[in-house]
């Protein structure tokens, strides 16, 4: 009851309960008592009670002291079922042990009884083997011999079958000769090769040399099925196989058929050298096109067929060649542009360059079709790339040439013929030149990039690249050209060079400029037909060069103006200068150069828009005559007044006037460029008075002169503020650097100015 | 390009044409200045930069008796310098130092310790070597080079040697090679003649036309830069007087004057009549494989070698001096007698 409680209430204790039982029933049956398993630490009390080494005293005194009497009471109950529990178990395994032992016993009686009787069996059957072995036995050597003659008969037979084979091997490949049955007579010969080898030299000698002759017979029979164009590319194909089969040099062969193919390759360039030695000897380029395309369609495209032809039998023929024929091909084509290269040496017309990239790129597509592995249409889109590069650089060289050419000879005829505008002359012709030159260059350029050809389509871009990188490389080297030119001139030292080196000049700034123009439209049509030719960077280049060459120009006009300046002022001794009496020469000269400056500036650049506008400001008569009562004002007040105060005045006007700017970008009119000189060489004048010390006399004399130097300027160019500011200037500085700064009167200094006018005007009638 | 509004400013009363870095004032900024009036009674100024930088004080103003064409400060004695000057009819040279007690005196008076007067003609600079303490000093005039030995505690000058530049060389300058204390470099008319001063005989010449200025590159020896008048600033290899090193484009009208910077390299600059003053980044290290490099690069891929352009001057620059003691420092002066003191620190972070 209480077992069967517990185990309802609790499962763990169960378990427990089990393996305490296991464990005492081994220890029952393990005689080794020490090496009992310990029970679990948690139930001391129980434990100690399965332990050898229990003291039922110890124990019991514990558990009275330890427990109530309930405690007590229900601890013996545990103890009775536990006792019970343990004497039953052990009852049943005395019960269980004793049934297997009685089973065991039944077994090993009946197994007692059924062995009896079976030795006797056996002995009787090993009795019977014995006896089948010894007559299979007798069998076998009663039929041995027999055997062993069969097979010997049946080794002969095939022995002779085979000498039968070889006997008859030269009249069968005859034969087979005959009837062109070439890959069987092949395969025989191969197959008896082996014995040839082995006994060739003793019992089949007539034999071997008898088929040898046939199978020569046969090579060259298909030797001659080779090469014989007649023949199909697939007969050949197969012959060159067995051939090879035959361990005939198939190399020397495939070299030789290679030949050939070069030998044809070499004659369709001789044809084509001929097309174009026709199309040199017509000189009208239209007649030149139309040549290029005509005779190709005779002559040059069969041939060139019959050579891809060819090389697409040989293809089949000889596999592995591919790349001696890839050679080859590149080859044809190399040579081709270099033809094309040639021509192009010799200048020919785009129309013709055009017919001649035509016939190459043709040929090109027609073997690339043979032969794609080579990538010829790639191959010559470099080659091309090359050779059009050339062409547009060697356009350009021509071009070049013509622009110097014809301005030199612009140079040598003004000489022989005194012509009155020779600059014009000069810079109409190279402005011709150029411009002619330049637009021919772009239309034979738009042709070439008009024309659909595929090469050229995949060269499109580039071309453009091209044309535009060589018409920059012109350009510069035009400037380079012309400044070699001008700087020559120049190195003369003479006034001639100084002349002609201006000339070299102006007439670059005409072209530069007109280019410019004619390019910023050539720029925009360009880019409407969607070809992209950037004409900015060019244009650029252009105006930086103009703009050089302008400078270059002026300085060198002012260098001129410099030196004559540099003369007056260091020769006198101003410190002990005469009064002056008249103009000095040196405003003549001045004012000469200027003319000068005027008369070439004329005829080049175009005039300013500007110069209507102001002559309409300034060149009223009263306008102008107020201006010179101002002027005359201010001198009359600079007179009066103490020179202890003129800085302080000066200082303070300048305060006053707005920041006059005195140097200014120069643009390309008559006018910029003239007043720029003048403006330059006023201000040197200012600088060198600066350096000097005056006396009255000395400084009068500079005030007659640039009084007389502010009227002509006035008749003969605009003349700004910047101008009258920088001329009085130079009167400023002239009294500042006076020790006695007392200035003409009035009526003296027009007098003389007047008296200088006259003389002037009579020596101009 | 705007400069100008950076420059600090300080006006003299008259025209002036010269200004010279005060090099043994090792404590202060300052520069020397004098003006060039025909009939007003000329001024010495001592100017010193404030320690902030950002002022210019007179440090002493003396009166000097005629008008001052050259001035150039001692190297080693920051109370002497030389000046040229010209009575209108007459030149001369002086040796000057200024008084000690200047401080406390109401109108100090400058001493003068030597006069240079063996001249006759137009004396155009007087020299000192830029290079440290030497007893000589150089004159040069229209005609002749002198020598002078110079002895500041006797308050003596003595002509050493001269030598006469040779018919129609009409000298206008001169340079002293900072590296070699016997090269002298004068400029004329037609060419920049090279003089050994132990012998006096010319040793080479650069033919080039028209140079106004000529200065040694402090750092770099054999290198020389000239200032013409059209075509603008040549730097120049003086073992290879054919051709320039290097060419800058000046300005709109004459350069008149060219210095070097004394501690950057390359940096150069530049003081023209078109009232500007400009400032070049011109590296003269490149030897002549770079040179032919960068001549066959084209000139579009060229850096602008202008770094600046200081334009905000009313009248020709003549007088141009950087500070050795701060070598960012320059001071120009414009011929309306205005100094202007600039800093270059903004550019020479750009390099």
């Amino acid at each position: 009851m209480v077992e069967r409680e517990n185990t309802r209430t609790d499962d763990v204790p169960l378990d427990d309960k089990a393996k305490r039982m296991r464990d005492l029933l081994s220890s029952f049956y393990n005689p080794d008592h020490s090496s009992a398993p310990k029970a679990p630490s948690n139930y001391e009390n129980l434990d100690a009670i399965d332990s050898t080494s229990f003291d039922p005293d110890h124990y019991m005194n514990l558990l009275v002291q330890q427990s109530n009497l309930e405690g007590l009471l229900r601890r013996h109950v545990e103890m009775a079922a536990e006792i019970k529990n343990l004497d039953t178990d052990l009852q049943m395994l005395v019960y269980e042990n004793y049934n297997k032992f009685i089973s065991a016993t039944d077994a090993i009686k009946w197994m007692k009884s059924n062995i009896v009787g079976m030795e006797a069996n056996m002995e009787q059957l090993l009795d019977k083997i014995m006896s089948v072995q010894s007559r299979s036995d007798g069998v076998n050597t009663s039929l041995f011999e027999k055997r062993e003659h069969i097979e010997k008969l049946h080794r002969t037979r095939n022995l002779l079958r085979k000498v039968q084979f070889i006997y008859d091997l030269p009249a069968r490949l005859a034969k087979c000769i005959k009837s062109e049955a070439y890959a069987d007579a092949v395969k025989f010969y191969i197959g008896a090769m082996p014995i040839f080898k082995a006994y060739g030299d003793s019992s089949f000698q007539d034999c071997k040399r008898a088929s040898e002759e046939a199978v020569i017979i046969l090579v060259k029979n298909l030797q001659g099925k080779l090469f014989s164009d007649s023949e199909s590319i697939q007969a050949r194909a197969e012959a060159a196989v067995l051939l090879k089969q035959l361990d005939f040099p198939v190399d020397s062969l495939q070299a030789r058929l290679l030949e050939k193919l070069e030998q044809s390759l070499g004659d369709l360039q001789l044809k084509t050298v001929g097309i174009e030695n026709i199309l040199r000897e017509s000189n009208d380029p239209s007649k030149q096109g139309k040549a290029f395309e005509s005779i190709p369609n005779t002559g040059h495209e069969v041939s060139v067929h019959g050579f891809a032809e060819a090389i697409r039998a040989y293809r089949v023929i000889f596999p592995d060649s591919e790349s001696q024929l890839i050679k080859l091909a590149q080859n044809l084509v190399i040579k081709h542009f270099e033809m094309i290269e040639q021509c192009v040496k010799r200048r020919i017309s785009s129309a013709n360059f055009l017919g001649a990239l035509r016939t190459i790129w043709t040929d090109v597509l027609l073997m690339d079709e043979v032969l794609s592995e080579a990538a010829l249409p790639d191959f010559s889109l470099e080659a091309g790339q090359v050779t059009v590069k050339k062409y547009v650089a060697s356009t350009f060289t021509y071009l070049l040439q013509d622009i110097s050419d014809a301005l030199l000879k612009v140079n040598v005829s003004p000489k022989e013929a005194a012509e009155e505008h020779p600059l014009q002359v000069a810079l109409e012709a190279s402005k011709k030149t150029v411009l002619q030159g330049s637009m021919d260059l772009l239309l034979d350029f738009r042709q070439l990039l008009d024309d659909n050809l595929g090469l050229l389509v995949k060269l499109r871009e580039f071309i453009a690249d091209w044309v535009q990188e060589g018409f920059q490389d012109f350009f510069r080297a035009l400037d380079d050209r012309f400044l070699i030119l001008s700087g020559r001139k120049n190195s003369t030292s003479q006034d001639q060079g100084f002349s002609d080196g201006a000339l070299g000049e102006k007439v670059l700034v005409g072209t530069v400029l007109e280019i410019t123009a004619s390019f910023s439209g050539g720029g925009v049509q360009g880019d409407e037909n969607g070809h992209a030719f950037v004409s900015g960077e060019i244009c650029q280049i252009f105006r930086s060069v103009s703009e050089t060459l302008l400078h270059h120009y002026i300085n060198m006009r002012t260098q001129r103006v410099s030196t004559l300046l540099r003369k007056r002022f260091t020769t006198p001794n101003w410190v002990k200068h005469k009064e002056p009496r008249e103009v000095h020469m040196f405003v003549d000269l001045f004012v000469q150069e200027l003319r000068a400056v005027q008369s070439e500036v004329k005829q080049i650049l175009p005039e300013g828009l500007i110069r209507k506008h102001h002559r309409s400001d300034s060149n009223g008569s009263g306008n102008s005559s107020r201006s010179n009562a101002l002027l005359d004002d201010k001198m009359s007040r600079s007179n009066t007044q103490k020179a202890r105060s003129q800085l302080l005045e000066t200082h303070l006007a300048k305060l006053f006037k707005q920041k006059v700017e005195i140097f200014t970008k120069v643009e390309y009119t008559q006018e910029s460029v003239e007043t720029t000189i003048v403006k330059l060489c006023l201000k040197s004048l200012q600088e060198f008075v600066r350096l000097k010390t005056f006396n009255r006399s000395g400084f009068q004399q500079i005030q007659l002169d640039v009084q007389f130097l502010r009227t002509i300027l006035k008749e003969n160019i605009e003349v700004e503020e910047a101008i009258d500011f920088l001329l009085d200037e130079v009167i400023v500085a002239a009294s500042e650097r006076c020790l006695d700064p007392v200035p003409l009167e009035n009526p003296i200094l027009e007098k003389l100015v007047q008296v200088k006018l006259a003389k002037s005007k009579e020596r101009s009638k | 390009m705007q400069g100008g509004s950076s420059g600090i400013g300080y006006g003299l009363k008259y025209q002036a044409r010269c200004i010279s870095d005060v090099k043994a004032d090792t404590d202060h900024t300052s520069f020397i200045t004098g003006t060039l009036s025909l009939r007003e009674e000329n001024e010495v100024h001592l100017i010193r930069l404030s320690s902030g930088g950002t002022e210019l004080i007179c440090e002493g103003l003396f009166s000097h008796p005629n008008e001052i064409w050259d001035l150039a400060s001692c190297p080693f004695d920051q109370r002497i310098f030389s000046t040229v000057f010209s009575t209108g009819e007459s030149y001369g040279a002086a040796i000057w130092q200024i008084p000690e007690l200047y401080g406390q005196l109401n109108s100090p008076q400058l001493e003068r310790i030597a006069s240079l007067d063996a001249h006759v003609g137009k004396i155009n600079c007087v020299l000192w070597w830029p290079s440290g303490r030497h007893d000589k000093l150089i004159s040069i005039d229209d005609e002749n080079l002198f020598l002078w030995a110079l002895d500041c505690s006797k308050k003596a000058a003595q002509v050493q040697s001269k030598q006469s530049s040779g018919m129609l060389h009409y000298l206008s300058g001169g340079a002293w090679d900072p590296h070699d204390i016997n090269a002298v470099a004068t400029t004329c008319e037609s060419s920049v003649q090279f003089w050994d001063l132990r012998t006096m005989k010319k040793t080479n010449a650069i033919e080039h036309a028209h140079i106004h200025n000529a200065n040694y590159d402090m750092k770099k020896n054999h290198i020389l830069v000239t200032a013409e008048d059209e075509s603008g600033i040549h730097i120049w290899d003086t073992r290879k007087p054919k051709s320039p090193i290097q060419e800058l484009p000046g300005h709109t009208h004459w350069t008149w004057a060219v210095t070097c910077n004394p501690e950057y390299d390359g940096l150069i600059l530049s003081a023209g009549t078109d009232s500007t003053v400009n400032l070049w980044m011109a590296p003269t290290s490149v030897e002549d494989e770079a040179i032919t490099e960068s001549i066959a690069e084209s000139p579009a891929q060229q850096a602008d070698p202008l770094l600046n352009s200081y334009s905000d001057y009313e009248d020709s620059v003549y007088g141009l001096a950087w500070s050795s003691r701060e070598p960012w420092i320059f001071a120009s002066l414009s011929y309306d007698g205005r100094v202007v003191v600039e800093s270059i620190k903004p550019f020479l972070s750009r390099k």
